[in-house]
């Protein structure tokens, strides 16, 4: 048995450390976050195409570099709070792979380079566990229908679109999307209400769409479990660092009990969501029967931790980790937009009950 | 990374589960309910299923051969402990001698030692208690004044122990005492006493469940022979810290096999009081499985490292504080989901069949102070973890 990562997933973590910390460090996350109205840097989302980074969920033939590569890449993008759709865009990759569809093959060859956006249109206004009963549809070619917080939908070049019928593709049309921004807590997302009255493709019907859905979900969830790790872990790093350096009453405040055991309950919250988002990414890597279910013990543990973290990594930096200018803000935030989606905190713990040894 | 047993480990586990089968009467819960016994009886009931086990060859399993060991490794042991517990076994009498007192005399002890104290400690014919907690001495151990002072060849014994679980029916106890005054740590010594004897005065201490299986014991110029020193004089120190990491792997699957149980036990509960199915209990049992199956991610990363023959990370303290407080968070729900069937006794009329929830419910208090506190266990992650400063 080894937990550890192999030489090659090592290698993998220390280089996509080493080029995040050199093209995106946090000075220009918040230039992202505060200047670009895309949300993300262009050309650093073609530099991880040209590195091979956005094919990581295809097949190995295809590019891909595993489950546990995968979480090794979103850990470390947690680390940085990696600005833009990278999420959004790998599983639409993915999904996109799936379809035999001709013109999904033709979307997924241009997102697969990093400078095509291809994103999902998935949540309604109406909460509906199940795609079947969207009530967008897809009818003579159209797809009618709202879809809400559709992530970085408005510079979107494609969108990947759960109807009533199936999972619709829909080429962004030369007017634009019929969009509305939504401005969610997180200065970071590009959230759009999108109103679709738009020409479409079906590229995946019936039992085929829901489980090009569920991979997207699974997948998602277990991205989205990593990246809330690499979040708490850089969280718990800023912590102890601002506490060891910041003094009070002649001793520097992490000398203090009450601080150091807030920060050993962040670091349990934090290693305890690394086990659980590696073993899952390890059980899906070698087809487990329970990885679904690791998947969603995984994310259902994420998204309270990492609230904790997020917030008590504030509360360690005092006054100064309620300003903008610090980071702290930042871990929270897009913590909170990753605890929400590819399924909630309900969604997931359910989903785990349902396959539980308990029952 | 690996996380699959070998096929040896799984035929293993398959092996544990079909002797369990075969060789376990009924599930220790069972037997509390049984009207028959009293404490005494339960404990003959502890000691002979660790009988059993040990004809079986199951204890002290990664022991060199001659002492009983058969090569097995801390994942095999982790296996067959995490079966016992799903199988709601009793817990042996000597589970604080085997693993504790067990490697300290295969390492440090004397030929003459082993030969006398091994075998009987693994048949149960002689039952040990630990004696390192002092009512002054818990948590910062090494304050202990219990002390050991020459008296010819050998020692007499001054002092007093606390929490000294299974003292009551205790033969043996293992001792840290004091023979040096001005060094604090190189100060103490590891004595084997018996405890029928003069200067032995053992008491059972009730605790909050009503029983007495902890006990205080006085010493009063108690006679520890020469001979049963182990190791030097002043190396007691260095042997308890030892022995305290040795088996750091072995319960690594057991607590969530063991709540695994339990919660199981929790969802027919609800099965049969007809709430399993509201959508707030069913979330609220969820979230209980959930955390579980995060504590047994934990443990199979202790256990996986371990076997990888990886030094020792943050994982150790991090488990301690998570099945300590997990057990009571875990209870505290139960007991609020199952209603006040939840607090009916084990022996009593109507009690739940399969879990003795109100023990649980005030065992799992004890978890979070003993063998490391839960305060102790985050210092040790503030400062040896995350290396956070300390106050000058």
């Amino acid at each position: 048995m080894r937990f550890e990562l192999d030489d090659d997933q090592a290698l993998l973590r220390s280089s996509t450390r080493e080029l995040l910390e050199k093209e995106a460090a946090l000075a220009d996350t918040r230039a992202v976050m505060e200047e670009v109205p895309e949300g993300f840097d262009k050309n650093m989302y073609a530099q991880l195409g040209e590195l091979g980074y956005m094919n990581v969920l295809l097949s190995e033939e295809d590019g891909g570099l595993g489950p546990i590569a995968f979480a090794v890449i979103m850990a470390e993008m947690g680390r940085v709070a990696f600005p833009g759709p990278f999420l959004e865009w790998v599983t639409a990759i993915r999904a996109l792979s799936e379809c035999p569809d001709t013109s999904a093959k033709e979307w997924l060859a241009k997102a697969s380079q990093g400078d095509t956006l291809v994103s999902f249109a998935l949540a309604e206004d109406v909460h509906n566990a199940d795609p079947a009963e969207s009530q967008v549809a897809f009818e003579g070619g159209r797809v009618r229908g709202t879809k809400v917080f559709v992530p970085f939908g408005e510079h979107a070049q494609a969108l990947l679109v759960s109807t009533a019928q199936g999972l619709a593709l829909v080429a962004r049309p030369g007017t634009g999307w019929n969009s509305t921004p939504l401005e969610t807590l997180d200065h970071a997302q590009r959230f759009v209400r999108i109103e679709f009255d738009d020409e479409g493709t079906l590229i995946a019907e019936g039992e085929k769409a829901a489980s090009v859905l569920d991979n997207a979900r699974r997948l998602g969830a277990l991205g989205a479990s990593a990246a809330m790790f690499g979040l708490m872990e850089r969280s718990i790093e800023n912590s102890v660092q601002y506490t060891t350096e910041r003094e009070a009453f002649g001793k520097p405040i992490g000398s203090f009990q009450a601080l150091q055991h807030r920060a050993a309950d962040m670091l349990l919250k934090s290693e305890s969501t690394r086990s659980a988002a590696f073993r899952a990414a390890w059980a899906e890597e070698n087809g487990e029967e329970d990885a679904d279910y690791l998947i969603s013990v995984a994310k259902a543990w994420a998204g309270p931790a990492g609230r904790y973290v997020g917030g008590q990594s504030i509360q360690l930096h005092g006054g100064v980790g309620y300003t903008w200018e610090y980071d702290p803000h930042i871990y929270l935030k897009r913590i909170k937009t990753l605890e929400q989606f590819h399924g909630s905190n309900r969604w997931h713990i359910q989903n785990a009950l349902r396959q539980s040894p308990i029952l | 990374m690996d996380l699959h047993f070998t096929s040896e480990q799984k035929a293993f586990q398959l092996e544990v589960q079909e002797w369990i089968a075969k060789n376990l009467e009924r599930p220790f819960t069972e037997e509390v309910k049984d009207p028959k016994h009293d404490a005494d009886s339960l404990v003959e009931v502890r000691r002979n299923w660790q009988r059993k086990l040990n004809d079986a060859g199951y204890l002290g399993q990664r022991w060199p051969v001659e002492w009983g060991g058969r090569g097995a490794t801390e994942v095999d042991e982790a296996i067959l402990l995490s079966e016992l517990a799903r199988a709601d076994a009793p817990n042996i009498p000597n589970f604080l001698g085997i693993p504790l007192l067990g490697p300290a005399l295969i390492i440090h002890g004397s030929e003459e030692q082993r030969r006398r104290f091994i075998p009987k400690m693994l048949s149960a014919d002689e039952i040990w208690c630990q004696g390192f907690s002092e009512p002054g001495a818990g948590s910062d151990l090494a304050s202990l004044r219990t002390k050991a002072e020459p008296d010819g060849d050998d020692f007499r014994i001054t002092g007093q122990k606390v929490w000294t679980t299974f003292g009551p029916w205790a033969d043996w106890i293992f001792v840290l005492a004091r023979t040096d005054e001005e060094d604090r740590h190189g100060g103490i010594s590891f004595f084997l006493v018996p405890i029928d004897q003069e200067g032995v005065d053992m008491r059972g201490l009730k605790q909050v469940t009503g029983e007495a299986e902890f006990g205080e014991v006085f010493f009063d110029g108690a006679l520890a022979k020469r001979e049963h020193l182990v190791g030097k004089l002043g190396e007691g120190w260095r042997i308890a810290m030892t022995l305290l990491g040795f088996e750091r792997g072995s319960s690594t699957l057991l607590n969530p096999a063991d709540y695994e149980r339990q919660l199981r036990g929790l969802a027919s509960g609800l099965r049969e009081n007809g709430e399993i199915d509201r959508p707030d209990v069913a979330e609220r049992l969820g979230w209980l499985a959930v955390q579980n199956e995060v504590m047994r991610g934990n443990g199979l990363r202790t256990l996986a490292n371990i076997d990888a023959g990886m030094p020792p990370g943050p994982e150790s303290s991090i488990e301690k504080i998570f099945w300590s407080e997990f057990h009571q968070t875990m209870t505290d729900e139960a007991l609020d989901l199952l209603g006040p069937q939840g607090q009916l006794k084990a022996t009593s009329s109507h009690a739940r069949p399969d879990v003795d929830w109100a023990y649980q419910y005030l065992w799992s208090r004890a978890g979070t102070i003993y063998s490391g506190s839960s305060e102790i266990q985050r210092n040790i992650i503030a400062k040896r973890v995350l290396r956070m400063p300390t106050a000058k």
